[in-house]
């Protein structure tokens, strides 16, 4: 566990120091006299048989607010978790999630990367107890972008649940940012078959809601990204599916990676290059997938012998 | 004056008092069907001439070079047309017709011969100052540019078909011309292709956000009828709270009381109760200060009568 406790003194500075110090201090106090109560509440005894949730959750809560406010976040953390703990024996997983998602935060701020996901977790189990999917969600993401620089596999993790989630509660127009960063993620990562997954996902997704400008970019740019991984029959078995839906044939999109694919059949760098370079709808696509895009074409380009499926 | 001026001349009478002509009128009704084919296709060319002349007109009077062009090259094409049609007027003009006077068949070349200068004359926006000019010229000068009037004599020179200073010239503006329309068509399309882009976008981004929306419209209304309910709510019980006959009913009970205290006071100054040995310091006390049990609870029925 990490513990970071800082000194009083050292945090605002108002014309008056002494008075923040003074108040800091009695801040200080009331929270730890706040936290010392709360806890012989919820300690059983000889004469208590039964924590008394019901009083010590509000004193937990002020301890909590009181530490994170004097910037005491290792004891605000455990305010916060003994909050949720009294808010889920008294039947009320909201606030629990609530207070789990700010013990999550301060735990982010204290370095503490494994109880950043176990939070953020915890706080999305209990949304959706309580019967709300989307703050479930929000949950998980926020917890994702938390971690995702220091750990990216939870990170995704979190990611695809989150669009589970919303995906089951046919709420797949909200996922569409999940599933940018997740793919996004992927391909930071080098792992380009499971960002193109994701992106088939995304465009399955689009077109359950009936989005055909995401779908036709989302099948696109997992296209790009089969080039870029230089599986030039994955792409091709992914644009033959997708070539087959009226949405995509009909699009701009179609034509753009038609031409791609042309470029790629005659075997020629510079016609693929140019193909990119003039293209009015690459551009459009995610910041991303479009530096993928500049750098094709990736490894050596052969003409290539296989026939594209005729679609008419 | 020539004869071709004459000529000229009467056709412009003629034509200008045209309707008061009875004779001309049931002659042209009858000759279209008789056996005058020169006057007929005459009459059909000068008709021609006539349009091709309003189109020049026309022409001339039209800012958009567009248009411009496009009626220059109609009036070229038919002044093409109509010059196709002088050697058939002239083979029907040697033909003899019955019942027509010899002065009136050797005036028939002339009237051919003014009909070719009619249709020079017809300005086309390329041909300049050919007056004097007479149908049967020799092949004109070969550097030439010219468009739409093609002789047989020019095609079948061989240096015909070759590039000079000015054609070459002129296909290098056509090029760069179309090669500029061509970047400005370009340009525009990337525009149209990000408002698309953009129109969709919007259009999808307005698609996820109206349920939300629907759902807000729903909770509000839900908080909004709460809010009046308890309202009303709140207004009613302020209202009994508040009323006149619960403000009577507090005024009675506090007299009683005090009613009720006072005799409890005045009965525990009596000799018969055991309070009043208790009280007996008290009242001697009292007493001191010359302060009698009557003039104590007239005192006290006083306060109690002015509540």
């Amino acid at each position: 566990m990490c513990v970071k406790i800082l000194k009083l003194g050292t945090l605002r500075k108002l014309e008056d120091g002494r008075a923040s110090v003074e108040e800091e201090r009695g801040r200080v106090k009331v929270a730890q006299r706040c936290m010392t109560k709360a806890n012989y509440l919820t300690t059983l005894s000889f004469t208590r048989w039964v924590k008394d949730w019901a009083n010590a959750t509000p004193l937990f809560e002020q301890a909590a607010l009181n530490f994170k406010l004097v910037k005491m976040l290792e004891e605000a953390k455990l305010a916060y978790q003994q909050a949720a703990m009294g808010q889920i024996k008294q039947s009320s997983p909201w606030m629990a999630a609530k207070h789990m998602e700010a013990a999550g935060v301060l735990a982010k701020e204290l370095s503490c990367w494994n109880e950043v996901v176990d939070f953020f977790k915890q706080a999305s189990a209990l949304y959706v107890e309580c019967g709300k999917v989307q703050p479930g969600a929000d949950a998980l993401i926020r917890g994702a972008r938390a971690v995702q620089e220091l750990k990216p596999n939870d990170a995704l993790t979190m990611y695809m649940d989150a669009c589970r989630l919303l995906e089951d509660d046919n709420r797949e127009q909200m996922a569409f940012d999940t599933y940018r960063a997740a793919s996004n993620l992927y391909i930071k990562l080098n792992k380009y078959h499971e960002a193109a997954v994701v992106l088939l996902r995304w465009g399955q997704a689009a077109n359950k809601c009936k989005a055909t400008q995401s779908q036709c970019k989302a099948y696109l740019s997992a296209i790009i990204v089969y080039l870029y991984a230089e599986s030039y029959e994955d792409a091709l078995a992914c644009y033959n599916n997708c070539a087959s839906m009226d949405v995509f044939s009909k699009s701009d999109q179609d034509q753009c990676a038609q031409l791609l694919f042309s470029a790629y059949r005659e075997g020629r760098a510079n016609e693929i290059k140019h193909v990119i370079s003039t293209s009015t709808i690459i551009p459009h696509l995610d910041h991303m997938i479009i530096r993928l895009a500049k750098q094709l074409p990736q490894g050596k380009v052969m003409s290539q012998e296989v026939p594209i499926m005729d679609i008419t | 004056m020539s004869v071709i001026d004459i000529l000229t001349r009467v056709d412009v009478l003629c034509k200008k008092y045209e309707k008061y002509d009875l004779d001309k009128q049931w002659a042209g009704a009858d000759s279209m069907s008789g056996n005058d084919q020169f006057l007929r296709l005459y009459t059909v060319v000068e008709a021609d001439i006539e349009a091709a002349r309003e189109k020049s007109q026309d022409a001339q009077s039209e800012k958009n070079r567009a248009v411009v062009a496009t009626l220059n090259a109609e009036v070229r094409r038919s002044k093409a047309a109509l010059k196709a049609e002088i050697p058939k007027l002239e083979k029907l003009a040697a033909k003899k017709v019955k019942d027509l006077s010899k002065e009136e068949m050797a005036a028939r070349p002339d009237l051919i011969v003014a009909l070719a200068q009619k249709i020079e004359d017809i300005p086309d926006g390329v041909t300049v100052g050919r007056r004097g000019g007479t149908w049967g010229r020799k092949a004109s000068n070969p550097l030439e540019i010219k468009l739409d009037a093609m002789h047989p004599d020019d095609l079948m020179r061989p240096e015909h078909y070759e590039q000079t200073e000015e054609s070459l010239a002129l296909r290098q503006e056509y090029e760069m011309r179309r090669a500029k329309q061509d970047e400005g068509l370009d340009i525009i399309a990337a525009g149209l292709t990000t408002l698309k882009d953009m129109a969709g976008d919007i259009n999808e981004e307005l698609d996820k956000q109206m349920p939300l929306i629907d759902e807000v419209d729903t909770k509000v209304d839900r908080a909004a009828a709460d809010l009046k309910n308890t309202n009303i709510r709140l207004k009613e019980t302020l209202t009994k709270m508040r009323s006149n006959r619960n403000f009577c009913i507090d005024l009675i009970l506090i007299v009683l009381i005090l009613g009720i205290g006072g005799t409890l006071y005045t009965y525990s100054f009596s000799p018969f109760t055991p309070s009043y040995v208790c009280l007996q310091p008290l009242l001697m006390y009292q007493q001191s200060f010359a302060v009698t049990r009557e003039q104590l609870s007239v005192f006290i029925l006083n306060a109690i009568v002015s509540c």
